[in-house]
């Protein structure tokens, strides 16, 4: 678009005037790099001059066209020689000075999670496991677990607290130990970090976004297309299952740790539905039916939850790694789900084999035999939770 | 296995503890179960019944000759630890990203104004590429850690970190894209290109007295109008250098107008190759700006591209 009345408008004219080019060179970059000692004489020698010309300039709006000069190769390698440096440095000097005693450093809870083993009173005390909320917040079903009030705020038992995380660290390790699949939920704000850490060591799932209404009551919807695999008995992943996994029903978590119970009630109602066990931290606000397994201590401290979260993490590794070493010995703590059968290829040979079993009328005898079986399974165990689909 | 303790309710969440299905139940099955479980579920009354049926039994030792009815070990798990968010390639990548960050954290980073321009792949590549449909909200969060990832200094940056990136990258570089720079020949010629509606113009500039040619004709020979004439060596005359430039313009395509306009850029280009410093100015006096307006297309039930049919009452 052009735009005609400018000119006269602003009078621009004047400020279109043929630039001298000596202005013009002091612009250019190329002309600060070759020229400096030159640039910087005459500079010396007009300071009154080049005062005009930054008011021109300024006036001009020229600076923007005006680029500072890049870092060249030379800082780039400095940057690089420096850091190695530095780490050299670091390295010669770390083992100088005095011995630091042990202390309490905030991310080792993440990094070295404590065994159930190492649960002491001291340590849920020093993480503030014991702070409740205000008496006026009381739920009165946890009162068995309070210690009493202080400063308007109910004290939870520790003693309670490290027996009932003891007992939910052995539940968690059981569940590991008979393959079961384990789901740390931790939805508030600052969990995720100990929600994951305690998933991969468990070999579980971690929630700590929103638990989506529905992913177990209504799961082939929600969670239809998230990939599975099929793994043996020493979680060697299995091929030849792929027709059966694309038909497979969403999975369900046999265990649910839930480190927020208050802000999960939907998760809960759902694992209750589906007979499903949770874990939970109860706070002094929170109702300990909700949840299978309660741990009554503090959820609103990070350093709580972590605490919690590693032992329970720790426990579900235990329970794999021992799962794991009887696998080697030959004993398998599971029974495959159900209807999951074989890989392809073999069911396929199986099949080949019983019909070029020779003669024709003992196969049908066989065939007749199997479907009366299939009609009397069928009609076979009663039972409420029965199903293919229930595991 | 002192595991006595597991109560009823998990041991019916274990799915596997017992199963319903007779067809898992073959001798050597029998026997696991019985000799290492038969102290963990005391009340385990469903098992025993499960592993009683006496018809599959039957079943096994009819056809079992090949298999000698060895139970078959095989358990789903899921894919990824996130399963349960329903988005667990979405979750995986930002989990990975965000461990790439804590990793190289204390690497030394770059002024966000120096980190080299990069342009992330856009929601609907993403949803594409992970096949999971991500809220913008959280995809933004992704592109934070790429930002974090891409301060760290270039000639330190780890070869991981590049590859997570490269991911990430549009698969065309829009910044590398710099416009070409005009360039002043031997004989003092600037040649540009400018274009408007249909039309194009080559027009070549050089220090002189005035002169405009366009087609071979004087500027009052190309363009009736006078406006046209205008338009056509506005760059100079905004700058107030008619009479120290000649143009030689060839246009083609479209009408007076547009071939008048596509003179104007392609002379204001031109005109800055000579003398860069008048960038502001002709900004200002809108001869470096493509328009971009086009003759709007026929819409069908239109009589133009906007007009509608008069109304008529039956």
């Amino acid at each position: 678009m052009i735009l005609r009345n400018v000119a006269i408008r602003h009078s621009r004219k004047a400020l279109a005037a043929p630039i001298p080019k000596s202005l013009l060179r002091t612009l250019t970059t190329e002309a600060l790099a070759e020229e400096r000692s030159s640039i910087e004489h005459s500079i010396a020698n007009h300071t009154k001059e080049t005062h005009s010309i930054e008011a021109n300039l300024n006036q001009l709006q020229l600076t923007k066209s005006f680029h500072p000069p890049r870092e060249t190769a030379e800082s780039k390698a400095g940057v690089q020689r420096d850091y190695a440096l530095r780490n050299h440095i670091k390295k010669r000097t770390s083992r100088l000075g005095s011995r630091i005693p042990p202390h309490y450093e905030p991310s080792d809870i993440l990094t070295d999670p404590p065994r159930p083993e190492d649960v002491t009173l001291e340590l849920l005390m020093a993480s503030q496991a014991h702070f409740g909320h205000s008496t006026s917040l009381w739920n009165p079903m946890n009162q068995r677990y309070i210690y009493g009030v202080r400063s308007g705020i109910h004290i939870i038992s520790l003693e309670a607290t490290a027996a009932h995380l003891r007992r939910a660290a052995k539940v968690v390790e059981g569940v590991a130990y008979h393959g079961g699949l384990i789901l740390f939920v931790g939805t508030r704000k600052g969990q995720d970090k100990a929600v994951v850490k305690a998933a991969k060591m468990a070999q579980g799932c971690h929630l700590f976004e929103r638990w989506i209404p529905g992913t177990i009551t209504n799961g082939d919807q929600i969670l239809g297309n998230c990939a599975m695999r099929v793994v043996d008995a020493k979680d060697e992943p299995l091929r030849g299952f792929e027709q059966k996994i694309g038909e497979w029903k969403a999975l369900r978590p046999d265990l649910v740790v839930v480190l927020n119970p208050r802000e999960n009630y939907v998760l809960l109602h759902e694992c209750g539905l589906n007979n499903i066990p949770t874990i939970g931290v109860i706070d002094t606000d929170a109702d300990p039916t909700w949840v299978t397994y309660p741990i009554p201590a503090n959820d609103d401290s990070l350093r709580c939850i972590q605490v919690i979260a590693g032992v329970l993490g720790r426990a579900g590794e235990a329970g794999q790694k021992r799962r794991l070493e009887d696998a080697e010995n030959g004993i398998v703590t599971w029974l495959p789900s159900p209807g999951l059968g074989k890989p392809k290829d073999m069911e396929e040979a199986e099949k080949e084999k019983e019909e070029g079993g020779g003669v024709v009328a003992k196969a049908r005898i066989v065939e007749d035999e199997s479907e009366e079986v299939q009609s009397r399974r069928r009609r076979g165990p009663v039972d409420p939770e029965d199903g293919e689909d229930d595991f | 296995m002192k595991v006595a303790w597991l109560p009823v309710s998990i041991r019916e969440g274990l799915r596997c503890a017992y199963s319903p299905r007779p067809t898992v139940f073959n001798s050597p099955m029998r026997r696991c179960v019985l000799s290492t479980s038969s102290n963990q579920f005391s009340t385990s009354t469903r098992l025993r019944a499960g592993i009683a049926a006496p018809e599959i039994q039957f079943k096994e030792e009819g056809d079992g000759r090949d298999g000698e009815g060895k139970i078959f070990y095989a358990r789903l798990l899921p894919e990824s630890p996130s399963y349960f968010t329903a988005q667990p390639a979405f979750t995986d990548d930002l989990l990975a990203l965000q461990d790439l960050v804590r990793k190289y954290s204390r690497l030394p980073v770059v002024k966000p104004s120096e980190a080299p321009r990069v342009a992330w792949r856009s929601l609907a590549e993403y949803r594409n590429m992970v096949g999971e449909s991500v809220k913008a909200s959280k995809y933004h969060k992704v592109v934070e850690v790429l930002r974090r990832l891409n301060l760290i200094h270039p000639s330190l940056i780890p070869h991981d970190v590049t590859k997570a990136l490269n991911e990430y990258k549009r698969d065309v570089n829009p910044f590398q894209n710099v416009p070409k720079i005009i360039p002043v020949d031997e004989f003092g010629r600037a040649c540009a290109i400018g274009r408007r509606k249909t039309s194009s113009a080559k027009v070549y500039v050089v220090e002189g007295n005035g002169e405009v040619l366009v087609n071979g004709k004087t500027l009052a020979e190309a363009f009736g109008r006078i406006h046209d004439r205008e338009s056509a060596i506005w760059a100079l005359k905004a700058t107030d250098r008619i009479d120290k430039y000649n143009v030689f313009a060839l246009t083609r395509g479209g009408g007076t107008t547009g071939q008048a306009e596509a003179v104007t850029l392609a002379v204001g280009k031109a005109l800055l190759a000579h003398e860069p410093a008048l960038k502001p100015a002709l900004r200002r006096a809108g001869c470096i700006t493509r328009d971009p307006r086009r003759v709007e297309r026929k819409k069908p039930g239109h009589v133009k591209a906007r007009k509608m049919p008069a109304w008529v009452k039956r």
